[in-house]
């Protein structure tokens, strides 16, 4: 790095401009930009432009998030005994439930249902990926002739009616965890509840498992794990099978059945999990129809042989009633795949095998539908616990063929008034549910008509009318099947209605929402691109009289603009596929990497141009300078590709080896002597920097001065603390770093400006005083842009310097050279881009440093799945748990990169010869300011608004897709927040460019009236 | 821009030194369709012959065994292009046939080196395993972009950025350089595109799309180059009479 000479350099070129020769072309060329000026965009104008669309932007994102994933309020804590009471009467009596032992807590359970429980033990048999169409056939007709032959008892047990199966529709997303969650609790959960919920998978919201435990049941879980990661702690014992090995298909199960017979005799539990996932590895391999299904299905339908026969014989002997439910948590498409919400994947079956069997006087060939999320009320109601507070489901009612008639109905009641509980939260001011008070209704309400909210109502108490009166009846015995059956229809159509309202209200997408949403990106994304090609057209043409070789600049195709744009159009392309999305990070780097051997091809071509001119020593110290940027594109090139190397990201191939595996591999003791090295790296990058400003030693002092305090508090906390992490000295040494860099930050941004000195003006007009009419004019630009260059450079210089150095602090040990690396790029890249070999376009640089930083995101190890989300880190120096301060540690740590490459944006404008600004005759800042400012802001904006619209169309196409809640999804948080990032990013660019040259603006003014004095 | 260079693509014309149309001036300064057209008929059937003898005799293919059957291509192509490009040298009467041979010789390693470092830089993997993939491919590579030019223009700078910085082939033997070497690199460019994806294809090795890619692009860009020159001569014609 040669930034001791860059400014330097850079004065010396701006006095060129200023030689007498170069004057008159200066003054013609600052007529034309006038003319063309006036006629076109002015810095206020275009100010209001970007903002506008920026607001538009963040209006139509939010429109669209809100009506793509819906946020459904999940009620906090558990259910407890108020459930037997109906809703709006809660605070009659409060006891208090959680003193209770279980087996109080049960009996008292028992005593408010009025109902003993129908059984007494439950074995839940989960088969992954099972489509209900196997066992129960499709549309009415049985199963294919195969299947029936491979699971003969089920079909045995379902002919005799002994048990009773259904297709149960399960809810997008149809993956394992999602829909457990929904089994046991009976919500749909919207998709941020899953990406918030990063930092732990335990299932906290009411569930069944919980309400089991709570009685004092004694619980065992056979198969997949994820039924511990969700509850852990609550299983007495337990033997978890990953599903990571999708190959295996035979020890997967046998695992699970290993225990089988051995727990079946056992009597000291109460509920029973099985999940077994060979049958989902079968669909992974060879689809529905692989030759293994038949072998597996039989598998199955031994299992649930030995288990009915076994609960059988018990119940027999007295020995205890238990219901063995079969459930699959989603299907699978032809392939065997699942995650979308086509009929085949979400098609999953629900077995009930124990009930009484009742005489069926005709073979049950029609199988109703229910939603998954009635297991739980059922479940729930069956073995007298509360229902899930979340719940939407409804009970099954062949479940409860047994019961009386009464009973059946109390059961109703208890779910129409869970139900009804959640509504009330949902629907704010749903006034009809004071059933507490004596209902003086007429029960003689017929129909129901008018908004949902009407409706529900009129329902409700319309079930609870009917329902008092047929008891009111049966205690006057004037009682009557009739009647009794039209509450349970009451009910019935109450719970229906309310559960389908209830489970649409989570995955409803509401298309006013998502079109609005929609167009104003589209909108804004116009207004961007719009912008900059009108900028372009503006500032290019006043650029040509600067320079020499016009003809080429003018007349000739420019390869590295297209591939800039071909860049993002080849991103947006690739972003329709879910494994280009997956392994994003490829993209990133391959185009990044062949856009700067597009620059190293473009920099021989002007090395070589020049030597062919002529040999004159001037041009032959350019030359040099050219060999500087072929190195210094050489470097980035390198760097880039240790960057690469050094994590693997992606999905598919992250388990293959890099640099970051083989450090942890090799232990601290290689690693912090990187950590030392960036360190050491990055502080003399930072202090060298300040050399350029020699002239004003002070100045450099203590800004130098700052740097190293700060560096060296960090690099205590890389030596003494990162070890042992949350140790309580580290806290306050890592507050006292934030503390510090915030301060310094701000105080170069707010100060520096101000006090920074600038050049003697009487030493620069030498050369103009004599020449210019508008002598006062010329020296007040220059102050202006001297002073507005130094002061611009040293804050950017801050900056950058001080996120490197919070990113060593935060970021995981191993991630401290890709720091220095990218730190380096940046660099090496603006150098590159600011000496004068090879022209490009000014939008051409910002993207080439916006797209480097874009691919060192992936660098620093994020992928598009939300699980490489450094939570360890968002920890650092918080004294307290802060949603909102691990929040912002998050998002400084995970976009590290891209928020480096923004703030250098500030330094980058510093380095660049703005043209035009020197040509104004008089100080106008809003000019300069739209030559400085508007490039570096607006081509990222641009740039991200049209991957954002993109992004945005793919995702709603994509909205059936296999994949769009494990892929496609996060990706879109993530582009969300890259967004979010850009404009934090932007932001501090223009604040700190526009601050800088108001505070110039005054100083230059008061710096004339004291020369005229 | 089609505009602009046809424009330069004239210029270039007028420059060489004898304007007349017969065959009378030395055949490497603007070689006609036909030599052109066996050139590449040549260098397109050695890259036939290679794959051809390497699927019959030692029943290889670039899938199954990369290494072995780039070593095959580029140990086949490789006389063929650095003598036959020999033939075309700029200038023949400064410079002998064998002195263009061995130029072709020597840029055959030298070439590999800068298009292995090419392809490292744009996320080729490194490592013991994969040296020797690398190693045969690149120099693959170089016998499609280096070794021709090398051979035709020898140490001539100016020549070399004219075609590979500017892109700007001026007579009928810089198209038939220039081509098919942009071809290879660009081939090869896209065709590292499906390596990223999850089709769990054997092809999707490292250098073999690639390799295709590379091939592929050759191959096309000579039959381009081929219509280039038929076209130029053409128009020569019609200019000269």
């Amino acid at each position: 790095m040669r930034i001791k000479h860059l400014n330097i350099h850079l004065r010396i070129t701006q006095t060129n401009v200023f030689t007498a020769a170069d004057l008159f072309s200066v003054k013609k060329t600052a007529t034309v930009s006038r003319q063309r000026m006036s006629s076109s965009l002015t810095c206020t104008k275009l100010t209001l432009c970007t903002v506008s669309a920026v607001l538009v932007q963040i209006i139509g994102l939010s429109l669209f998030v809100l009506g793509f994933f819906p946020v459904k309020p999940a009620l906090p804590g558990f259910s407890g005994p108020e459930s037997f009471r109906p809703p709006g009467c809660d605070s009659v009596e409060d006891q208090n439930v959680s003193n209770l032992r279980p087996d109080q807590l049960k009996s008292l359970y028992q005593e408010l249902y009025e109902i003993p429980p129908s059984f007494d033990r439950l074995i839940l048999m989960v088969i992954d990926g099972l489509p209900a169409e196997f066992v129960l056939g499709r549309d009415g007709r049985p199963p294919s002739m195969l299947i029936e032959e491979v699971m003969p008892y089920t079909q045995s047990l379902l002919a005799s009616g002994m048990a009773v199966g259904y297709h149960a529709k399960a809810a997008p997303p149809t993956v394992t965890m999602p829909r457990l969650k929904a089994m046991v609790s009976g919500a749909i959960g919207g998709f941020l509840d899953v990406a918030f919920n990063f930092n732990t998978q335990a299932l906290l919201d009411d569930n069944l498992i919980r309400q089991f435990f709570n009685i004092g049941w004694e619980m065992v879980m056979l198969g997949d794990e994820t039924w511990l990661k969700l509850f852990p702690g609550l299983f007495k014992r337990h033997d978890g099978v990953s599903s990571f090995y999708v190959k295996d298909t035979v020890q997967v199960d046998y695992n699970v059945s290993r225990h089988l017979g051995d727990e079946l005799n056992r009597t000291d539990w109460n509920l029973l999990i099985l999940h077994y996932l060979g049958l989902d590895h079968v669909g992974h391999i060879g689809g529905r129809s692989s030759v293994f299904m038949g072998s597996k299905l039989k598998e199955m339908d031994e299992v649930i042989k030995m288990i009915h026969l076994s609960t059988k014989r018990r119940q027999d002997n007295d020995q205890g009633r238990t219901l063995l439910m079969v459930v699959s948590d989603h299907g699978m498409t032809e392939n065997g795949n699942h995650g979308g919400s086509s009929y085949e994947e979400t098609d999953s079956l629900v077995l009930l095998v124990g009930l009484k069997p009742k005489s069926y006087d005709y073979p049950l060939v029609t199988h109703s539908t229910i939603h998954q999320v009635d297991i739980a009320p059922t479940l729930a109601l069956l073995f007298g616990v509360p229902i899930p507070k979340n719940n939407v489901g409804k009970l099954i009612s062949e479940a409860f063929d047994s019961l009386t008639d009464d009973q059946l109905l109390r059961k109703l009641e208890l779910n129409s008034w869970q139900l009804l509980r959640l509504l009330q939260v949902q629907i704010h001011g749903l006034t009809c549910a004071n059933s507490c008070d004596v209902l003086s209704n007429d029960p003689g309400i017929t129909e129901c008509n008018g908004g949902d909210q009407e409706m529900l109502c009129c329902l409700f108490a319309k079930a609870v009318a009917l329902h008092k009166s047929w008891k009111s009846k049966r205690v006057s015995r004037s009682i009557s099947g009739d009647e009794h059956h039209k509450t349970l229809l009451a009910y019935d159509d109450f719970l229906g209605a309310a559960s389908k309202w209830l489970s649409g209200r989570a995955t409803y997408k509401p298309a006013g929402l998502l079109t609005s949403g929609v167009a104003a990106m589209v909108f804004s994304c116009f207004v961007f691109v719009g912008l900059l090609f009108r900028l372009d057209q503006e500032v290019h043409p006043c650029k040509i009289y600067l320079l020499s070789d016009v003809r080429d600049i003018v007349h000739n195709w420019h390869f590295d603009e297209t591939y800039v744009l071909a860049i993002i159009f080849i991103l947006v392309l690739s972003m329709g596929s879910s494994s280009m999305v997956e392994e994003e990070q490829y993209i990133w780097h391959f185009l990044t990497s062949t856009f700067y051997l597009v620059l190293l091809r473009k920099t021989f071509q002007s090395l070589v141009a020049r030597t062919g001119q002529s040999f004159t020593t001037l041009i032959k110290g350019q030359n040099r300078s050219s060999y500087i940027q072929v190195f210094s594109i050489i470097l980035i090139l390198t760097t880039g590709r240790i960057m690469r190397g050094w994590h693997q990201g992606g999905v598919n191939w992250a388990h293959l080896p890099d640099i970051s595996k083989w450090l942890g591999q090799a232990g601290r003791c290689y690693v912090k002597p990187l950590q030392l090295v960036s360190w050491v790296l990055i502080m003399s990058l930072g202090v060298y920097s300040l050399f350029p400003l020699q002239s004003e030693k002070y100045f450099a002092m203590i800004i130098g001065f700052t740097f190293l305090v700060s560096g060296a508090l960090v690099l205590q906390h890389i030596i003494e603390y990162q070890d042992t992490s949350f140790a309580d000295g580290s806290n306050s040494t890592v507050q006292i770093i934030y503390a510090l860099l915030g301060v310094s930050t701000l105080g170069a941004f707010f100060c520096l400006p101000w006090l920074i000195p600038v050049p003697n003006p009487k030493i620069l007009s030498v050369h103009t005083g004599s020449l210019s009419s508008n002598f006062l004019a010329d020296l007040r630009m220059k102050f202006l842009v001297l002073g507005f260059r130094d002061s611009i450079y040293v804050i950017g210089w801050a900056y950058i310097h001080h996120w490197c150095l919070l990113q060593l602090l935060l970021q995981q040990p191993t991630n401290s050279m890709p720091v220095l690396f990218l730190l380096v790029q940046i660099l090496a890249s603006m150098y590159c881009c600011s000496k004068g070999g090879i022209h490009l376009k000014q939008w051409v640089e910002v993207a080439g440093l916006y797209y480097l930083g874009l691919a060192g995101h992936f660098a620093f190890g994020n992928t598009n799945t939300l699980a490489t989300i450094d939570v360890a880190g968002a920890f650092i120096g918080i004294s307290s748990h802060s949603t909102l301060l691990s929040g912002i540690l998050m998002f400084i740590i995970t976009y590290a990169s891209p928020m480096l490459a923004l703030l250098s944006m500030v330094m980058y404008m510093s380095l660049k010869e703005t043209c035009g600004l020197v040509n104004a005759q008089e100080v106008d800042i809003g000019h300069f300011l739209k030559m400085t400012v508007s490039f570096p802001c607006l081509v990222p904006l641009g740039l991200n608004s049209i991957v954002l619209v993109a992004y945005t169309i793919v995702l709603l196409l994509m909205r059936n897709h296999l994949f769009v809640w494990s892929v496609f999804s996060p990706k879109y948080l993530y582009v969300c927040a890259t967004t979010v990032c850009i404009y934090i990013g932007v932001s501090v660019v223009c604040l700190t460019a526009i601050y800088a040259s108001l505070v110039f603006a005054f100083r230059s003014r008061y710096a004339a009236v004291l020369r005229q004095r | 821009m089609a505009k602009k260079k046809q424009q330069h693509a004239t210029n270039g014309s007028d420059t060489v030194p004898s304007p007349s149309p017969l065959p009378s001036p030395p055949p490497s300064l603007s070689p006609s369709p036909w030599q052109a057209f066996l050139v590449h008929l040549i260098s397109g059937l050695g890259l036939a012959s290679a794959l051809g003898v390497a699927h019959k005799v030692y029943s290889v293919n670039l899938i199954s065994d990369p290494i072995h059957t780039l070593r095959l291509i580029w140990v086949f192509e490789a006389p063929i292009v650095i003598l036959i490009y020999s033939l075309l040298r700029k200038n023949p009467k400064q410079c002998s046939y064998w002195k263009a041979v061995g130029r072709g010789i020597l840029a055959l390693p030298a070439g590999a080196v800068v298009n292995a470092l090419g392809a490292i830089a744009l996320g080729a993997p490194v490592g013991s395993k994969y040296f020797l993939k690398t190693l045969n491919w690149s120099l693959l590579m170089s016998l499609f972009t280096f070794v021709p030019a090398a051979s035709v223009f020898g140490s001539s700078w100016t020549d070399w950025i004219q075609l590979f910085g500017h892109t700007k082939p001026s007579g009928c033997i810089d198209y038939m350089i220039c081509l098919p070497a942009h071809g290879a690199v660009i081939g090869a460019w896209f065709g590292a595109w499906p390596m990223p994806l999850d089709w769990d294809r054997p092809w999707q090795e490292w250098p073999i799309c690639v390799s295709y890619g590379a091939i592929a692009g050759y191959l096309i860009a000579m039959v381009a180059s081929f219509s280039f020159v038929l076209l130029r001569s053409n128009r020569q014609h019609i200019k000269g009479e």
